[in-house]
């Protein structure tokens, strides 16, 4: 945990999209912090709602479909929610910036990369000269071998990881107090994936920024995350420091999730699965919403709301049982 | 040792067309001199990144793209000059499934068609009715019920759609599958149980795999011998120690070592 006071806190946050299946509810009373010169990791499969939660957090929902319900998102204590759609423009791309999974679709393909870059300082003040000053330091910064080629090529031209590095070069144009990276090398092979991860602490740690980085990735997790929450079904499950959290793993779905990897000490037996499917998003059940596929569920399970337990003072759990077994079945 | 059920000897494909008239020189050598065996009842995994050539070489063992050079031989026949029949013969022996079963089913087509199909076509089964009876015994075995027979691929989950994509796979009674990124698409809780099935298929009906991917994790699980690509060509090949434990080529390290580790106290990517 940082002494620092949170750069970002997310609150109660609910957000609902209307469907033609009726009103869903993604993300259903989410709360983190973000500190700074820290990333936390929002892990979670697909259907947890960890992208609408990083999408509500930027106020970038699915139009007309997606509405944030209730609570706060605060930046340096400030209620993002509170703000105009202008004000929130003022934010979006300065101190909170964000990076997605195809950089080829966040991308313009009509104009320059240069362009783009600039465009991004621009937007927040600046000339165009300064833009396009800054624009090359930028892709110099994050790692381009000829900027200067680079900055009148069009999206086209480059490559997935090249594409992915003009998106961080975008995100960081302004020194953003928060990153919020949204799978950002999933779409990557995995040593262009090795650089990207490895440029992204190279910066944050120079900028000192927070990064939020969702991904489904345990891996990407146990490599870049200082704290991670595990979502399940609109609901942060688990909430812990990285090695706590693969070192004694406390919710079922985390311990299930950690168990069904594949590993070459599992060769020639089954891997461990999750049986059943997740409840729709339009009718969460009652209780724990892991309940249905959870190996250790009791009838207290389905019965009111799931509180978060804090165990061995670190980790929160959403589980009524936390405590009573651990990875590799229950506790003698 | 069991036989070779499939060799793939010398195989090359060169894409585009050689300098002509107004006309510049557009060849790509996307394979270079290929050559591994499958034995039978074993698991061969073509590991490489997107562009190293492992889904063309799966095509061409396939029979569905014609190689430059080098041949393929399956059970004992040459897979690229056959007639009509033999052909027919082979695309019964040897299947396939795809990374995105959205893309390679027939989203107009019930469950019922799509595992029915085959069997007509090869010939399988008496009547409409007991190819029907037969399609629902494959539904049980890929753990799905026979209620999805009526059902259309895109009412199903992601890895319900991928068993369903196996099912009409083994719809024709295959030795031999080339799976190509078959759990790429899909979470890690449904990867498990779709490497399972794989794997007990391969059990009871003894068939041989050759497994296409990118994800190294799975191959450490699931392959019996590995084969790395890069650029077209096999660099590097091994059983899953030599692989994984001594790699000698500095591609095999390379990527092994942007796996990211599933452990945070060995982060390889730096602290």
């Amino acid at each position: 945990m940082s002494d620092l006071a949170p750069v970002l806190e997310v609150r109660n946050l609910r957000t609902y999209l209307e469907t033609i299946r009726g009103r869903a509810w993604p993300v259903d009373d989410v709360s983190f912090d973000l500190h700074p010169g820290k990333i936390r990791a929002i892990v979670g499969e697909s259907g947890s709602g960890k992208s609408i939660t990083a999408l509500s957090i930027m106020q970038l929902l699915p139009e007309p479909a997606g509405f944030i319900d209730s609570g706060q998102i605060l930046l340096e204590g400030k209620d993002l929610l509170d703000l105009t759609w202008n004000e929130m423009r003022q934010h979006r791309g300065h101190d909170l910036a964000m990076i997605f999974q195809e950089p080829m679709t966040s991308l313009n393909p009509v104009f320059t990369i240069g362009n783009q870059v600039a465009e991004s300082v621009v937007a927040h003040g600046g000339t165009w000269e300064q833009g396009k000053k800054r624009a090359l330091e930028l892709l110099e910064r994050v790692g381009m071998e000829r900027p200067e080629l680079v900055l009148r090529q069009y999206p086209h031209e480059l490559s997935g990881g090249m594409r992915q590095r003009v998106m961080i070069a975008i995100a960081l144009a302004n020194r953003p107090k928060v990153l919020i990276a949204d799978e950002p090398t999933t779409a990557l092979d995995v040593t262009v994936q090795a650089q990207i991860l490895s440029l992204m602490r190279e910066i944050q740690k120079e900028m000192g920024m927070a990064i939020l980085l969702i991904t489904h990735d345990l891996g990407v997790v146990a490599e870049m995350a200082d704290d991670v929450s595990v979502m399940y079904a609109g609901k942060i499950v688990e909430d812990a420091p990285v090695r706590d959290l693969f070192r004694s793993p406390q919710h079922p779905y985390t311990i299930d999730l950690l168990e069904s990897l594949p590993a070459r000490q599992h060769r020639g037996q089954d891997l461990a699965v999750i049986e059943g499917n997740v409840p729709a998003a339009t009718a969460w059940p009652a209780g724990c919403r892991y309940a249905n596929r959870c190996q250790y569920c009791i009838p207290a399970c389905t019965e009111g709301e799931i509180p978060m337990v804090t165990v061995n003072g670190v980790t929160d759990a959403r589980c009524i049982r936390i405590g009573q077994f651990q990875r590799g079945g229950v506790k003698a | 040792m069991s036989q070779p059920i499939l060799q793939i000897e010398h195989l090359g494909k060169v894409f585009g067309r050689a300098r002509g008239f107004l006309r510049k020189d557009s060849q790509k050598e996307a394979v270079k001199d290929v050559s591994l065996d499958v034995n039978e009842g074993q698991t061969v995994a073509l590991v490489g990144e997107s562009g190293s050539g492992k889904s063309t070489v799966g095509l061409m063992a396939l029979g569905l793209l014609a190689p430059s050079s080098g041949r393929v031989i399956f059970d004992g026949t040459s897979v690229v000059d056959l007639g009509g029949a033999e052909r027919l013969a082979l695309r019964r022996k040897i299947q396939v499934v795809f990374q995105d079963p959205y893309g390679s089913l027939n989203g107009r087509m019930t469950v019922r068609e799509a595992l029915t199909e085959g069997m007509m076509i090869h010939r399988i089964g008496t009547s409409d009715a007991d190819r029907e009876a037969r399609a629902a015994v494959l539904l049980e075995d890929v753990g799905l019920t026979p209620e999805a027979l009526n059902r259309y691929p895109h009412e199903f989950s992601g890895g319900q759609r991928q068993r369903v994509a196996i099912a009409r796979a083994l719809s024709v009674e295959p030795k031999f599958i080339v799976l190509d990124e078959p759990t790429s698409a899909l979470d890690v809780s449904v990867q498990s149980q779709v490497l399972n099935l794989l794997r007990r298929l391969q059990r009871d009906r003894g068939l041989s795999y050759l497994f296409i991917t990118h994800n190294l994790a799975v191959v450490e699980y699931m392959a019996d011998y590995v084969c790395v690509m890069s650029k077209g060509e096999i660099v590097e090949r091994g059983g899953i120690e030599a692989i994984f434990d001594t790699p000698q080529q500095d591609y095999t390290k390379g990527l092994l070592n942007s796996i990211p580790s599933i452990d945070p106290e060995a982060r390889r990517l730096g602290a």
